[in-house]
């Protein structure tokens, strides 16, 4: 899963703007969506597309290639979960470069299908005279669940997000100097750059040296992804107008109301859960402790790749505050449960350092179906969920109980019609179009 | 009685509009620079005729109202005052509703103004400085961006009004991003001091000030120069396009009412933004010596650090916000115009509408602000039928009435389309319905503002208007409004405000 960048100036002087300078800042804000690889493209006086990618972490990226960052006053950049995953750089017949996130159907691997759609898009550019209307046709013909932001060498900056609408993108300026775009709000902030609102489901928004231009968005409001609020998107972030702080508090909160447990202390394991945590503990009416302290990076376990480096991951994330859970039951929350490493590890380590009884409190439901947007969602054989129930989930992690918040209170906490929740990884329905 | 008007936009066409629903039925002739088709319509069906001229001409224009041998001239845009066409007027014993020249000096120099505020100590100000070179301004921001923190956050503009030189907001409150402001903002300054190299006509080039942030709104006056009449807030949007983003214009679209004050402009806040445009005119007046005849406005913002505070002035009606108060003014103009002229402003009683909201929003070509040239040129279709149906109505901006009857683009912005309600997000709505009734017949794109009037900006204004309302009655209630006040390490407390003033003063004299 890719975090998108896209970042625009206008009027005098914009050729003093370094592009790929503010494009870093914003990416590192993403780096929660994505840490195996990192690109950006930029547009300099000449007009000329320059492009760079590389493996790894957004800093890592940033400070290997130093002064080899490319330079200009336009750009976009990408960081994503997916190895080797870079921008797409179609030359002839219309030069442009992309980045997608999501995934679109026009192939069964997701590089592929982006690959694909770049160059419909370069084609349609060309052939057609009113890009942002051959771009609307465009989204409204390619099926799947995608945002994108294209960067032409005609310095036009495109971006979209398909009638569907799973995948977030949003829009920000500053002054009267600069526009940009970004999959989440915490990235325009970053930026130093004031929020304008979502790009709307089914709208392309096409930023050129005159002006700003949109298409009419769709009249749905679209299928937006549920995951975003349970795990995805950083806390600082607003998703579909949402704020991520207020749905993670709320899923707590619904969390606490429908699967309480007899306990002393609630504990959240870091980062995501802390909050959903905080709405049970304040539903609940027990105290919220500090379980764990985390070592080293922010090392995302579900979206990590390899068994050896999850296990890595976890433990140096998490040593536990003994204090906190000494003697006591406890209520554990966690945003979710994948494989179920994670928890079975943080459910001996609170164990072996002396808690009581630990009921494991998971503030989303059962994921038992991958993805099929592109959301790092394993194979149905690596979901714990999807072979073990509750109970024996439970035996198997070596908790006292264990039990997952239902599709319906998740939808309740969030707080957006059903229809508009593609839950699709928690059920084997939802994102039918 | 026979009325002349200067000025060829969308402000000029509703002053013509409104002229010639007088009950005095005035007979009304127009210099433009343009023929503007709806001025030439109003004058062709009030027995009078637009004619193309230099607006900014003195000679011109006096001829042109000798020849007519109007009673009376109203000075549209600012131009012609800065021309010192009110003056040239004058001087012919014909009355003139325009700030004379020297008048002008508080929307043409941007620093004079501050001056006049910061020496007569009148509220709604900004911290500034002003700089004869590009180094100069880098150097004083670099030495003491560290003891005035407000150095940081600030808005570059030429000191003085300056064709197609914008204005530039730089926030550096991000570390990591320090330099890439400092590099754009050195470059500004450099760009600033060559176009402004030739004007003789002032010391000051560069104007920094300190940036400010929250809701704007415009409070246009008329003034006799005794009273001070205010008319009820605009507010006009700058940015090209939706929620404030893209390239500075001259305003895409205003929305005013249903009273005189916006949803989120407090009263309070209007009677002190009145006496600040006051003070204005009264520090203006004494300091020229000569009377303030006209109309006069002032573009505010409520601030944190004062409440509601100039941005800038006007000396005239804003365009487009001019649309928005003709369309609530009662009272007959002419009356208005009168009284100004006898100077008897204080007896009238001016009344305006507080059932309706306005709003107006602009047309503008593809192009328009930063390619005009490509902007230019395009012949337009208007389907009058459907504006009446829709109860819009059209004031004709930059556009040029050919000889065959055509009308084609002038490269800046178009018409506005203005429609009223009782409520602001109808009467935008209504303009929604109504703006593909204008089109270009060569397929060249036109762009307007959807967002003007909805609920959606409208709860962003409040929002924004709340938080800096929460901060300046702080400063209100702890006695610290207006003021500034820092603490630097190793240098103890600093009064910027303070330094400021010593600047200006000058050298101690021995």
């Amino acid at each position: 899963m890719p975090g998108l960048v896209g970042f625009y100036t206008f009027g005098e002087g914009r050729e003093n703007w370094d592009a790929s300078h503010f494009i870093h800042y914003g990416l590192s804000a993403l780096q929660g969506r994505g840490q195996e690889s990192v690109s950006l493209a930029v547009i300099g006086p000449g007009n000329a597309l320059h492009t760079l990618g590389g493996k790894g972490g957004v800093e890592d990226f940033f400070e290997k290639n130093g002064t080899g960052i490319p330079k200009g006053f336009i750009g976009i950049g990408q960081t994503s979960s997916y190895v080797d995953d870079h921008l797409v750089h179609v030359k002839a017949p219309y030069e442009l470069v992309l980045a997608l996130d999501g995934k679109t159907d026009l192939h069964e691997n997701r590089g592929e299908a982006s690959k694909l759609f770049a160059r419909q898009l370069s084609q349609l550019l060309h052939s057609e005279k009113e890009p942002l209307k051959a771009t609307s046709m465009l989204i409204n013909k390619i099926g799947g669940g995608y945002s994108f932001v294209a960067l032409t060498h005609k310095q036009e900056l495109i971006s979209g997000r398909n009638p569907l609408g799973v995948k977030p993108l949003e829009t920000g300026s500053v002054g009267f100097d600069i526009a940009a775009v970004a999959s989440e709000t915490c990235a325009l902030d970053v930026m130093g750059i004031d929020h304008t609102g979502p790009v709307e489901t089914g709208e392309v928004i096409m930023f050129t040296p005159e002006d700003i231009r949109g298409n009419a968005p769709a009249a749905d409001a679209g299928n937006f992804c549920s995951y975003e609020y349970v795990y995805l998107a950083r806390l600082d972030s607003k998703v579909n107008t949402l704020p991520v702080a207020t749905v993670r508090n709320n899923i707590g909160r619904e969390l606490a109301k429908a699967h309480p447990a007899k306990a002393d202390v609630v504990i959240g394991v870091p980062e995501t859960a802390l909050p959903v945590a905080n709405g049970y503990s304040q539903e609940a009416g027990l105290p919220q402790e500090l379980g764990f302290v985390r070592t080293g990076e922010n090392i995302r376990a579900a979206l990590e790749p390899t068994q050896k480096e999850r296990l890595v991951g976890v433990q140096l994330k998490l040593n536990p505050v003994k204090s906190a859970i000494e003697g006591k039951d406890v209520v554990l929350v966690d945003d979710s449960v994948v494989r179920g490493n994670t928890l079975h590890n943080t459910v001996l380590n609170l164990k072996r350092n002396g808690a009581h009884q630990v009921h494991v409190r998971i503030g989303s439901p059962t994921l038992i179906s991958p993805c099929p947007y592109g959301v790092e969602i394993p194979p149905r054989d690596e979901l714990v969920s999807s072979s073990l129930n509750e109970k024996e989930l439970a035996n198997n992690v070596g908790a006292d109980s264990i039990s997952f918040m239902t599709v319906d209170e998740l939808q309740h906490a969030i707080g957006l019609p059903r229809q508009n929740l593609c839950m699709r990884c928690f059920e084997n329905e939802g994102a039918t179009r | 009685m026979r009325v002349m008007g200067v000025g060829g936009g969308a402000r000029e066409h509703a002053l013509a509009w409104k002229l010639s629903l007088s009950d005095h039925k005035p007979e009304i002739f127009w210099i433009a620079e343009n023929r503007n088709p709806g001025i030439y319509k109003i004058c062709k069906d009030n027995q009078g005729e637009l004619r193309t001229g230099r607006t900014t001409d003195p000679k011109t224009i006096v001829r042109s109202a000798r020849g007519w041998g109007v009673d009376m001239v109203v000075v549209g845009p600012e131009e012609p005052s800065f021309h010192g066409i009110p003056d040239a007027l004058e001087k012919e014993g014909i009355h003139c509703i325009g700030a004379s020249q020297e008048l002008s000096i508080i929307e043409r120099s941007k620093a004079d103004l501050r001056r006049l505020q910061w020496e007569n100590n009148l509220p709604g100000r900004l911290l500034f400085r002003t700089f004869k070179y590009a180094r100069e301004a880098s150097d004083f921001i670099r030495k003491n961006i560290d003891t005035q923190p407000w150095l940081q956050n600030i808005v570059i503009k030429p000191a003085r009004q300056s064709g197609g030189k914008g204005v530039k907001l730089i926030e550096d409150r991000l570390a990591y991003l320090h330099d890439d402001k400092e590099r754009f903002k050195e470059a500004y300054f450099d760009s600033l001091q060559s176009s402004m190299a030739a004007y003789s006509d002032i010391e000051d080039k560069i104007l920094v000030e300190e940036k400010a942030w929250g809701p704007e709104y415009s409070l246009q006056c008329f003034t006799d120069g005794k009273t001070v009449l205010g008319t009820p807030l605009v507010q006009d949007n700058k940015s090209a396009h939706e929620f404030d983003s893209g390239p500075e214009t001259g305003g895409m679209g205003s929305i005013s009412g249903p009273d005189m004050i916006l949803p989120f402009v407090t009263r309070e806040e209007y009677d002190k933004s009145l006496k600040i445009v006051e003070g204005i005119v009264e520090a203006i007046q004494k300091k020229t010596g000569r009377s303030y005849h006209g109309m006069v406005g002032g573009q505010m913002m409520l601030t944190e650090n004062e409440g509601p505070t100039i941005i800038e002035m006007y000396s005239r009606l804003g365009d487009p916000e001019a649309l928005n108060m003709l369309a609530m003014l009662k009272t007959d103009i002419i009356d208005v115009f009168q009284a100004i002229v006898e100077r008897r402003l204080s007896k009238l009683k001016l009344e305006f509408t507080n059932e309706d909201a306005v709003v107006v929003k602009v047309v503008a070509p593809n192009g328009y602000p930063e390619k005009k040239d490509k902007a230019k040129g395009h012949p337009v279709q208007v389907f009058e039928t459907n504006i009446k149906r829709n109860g819009c109505y059209l004031f004709w901006g930059n556009a040029d009435l050919q000889e065959n009857g055509e009308v084609v683009t002038g490269g800046s912005r178009l018409l506005a389309l203005m429609a009223m309600d009782h409520t602001l997000p109808p009467a935008s709505a209504r303009i929604e319905k109504t703006v593909s009734s204008i089109q270009l017949t060569d397929g060249w794109g036109l762009y307007h503002r959807t967002d003007i009037g909805s609920e959606q900006l409208l709860a962003k204004r409040h929002d924004s208007a709340e938080r800096v309302r929460r901060l300046y009655k702080y400063r209100e209630e702890q006695g610290t409004l207006g003021r500034r006040m820092e603490w630097v390490p190793k240098v103890g407390k600093v009064d910027p405000s303070q330094l400021l003033l010593k600047e200006m003063r000058g050298p101690e004299k021995a």
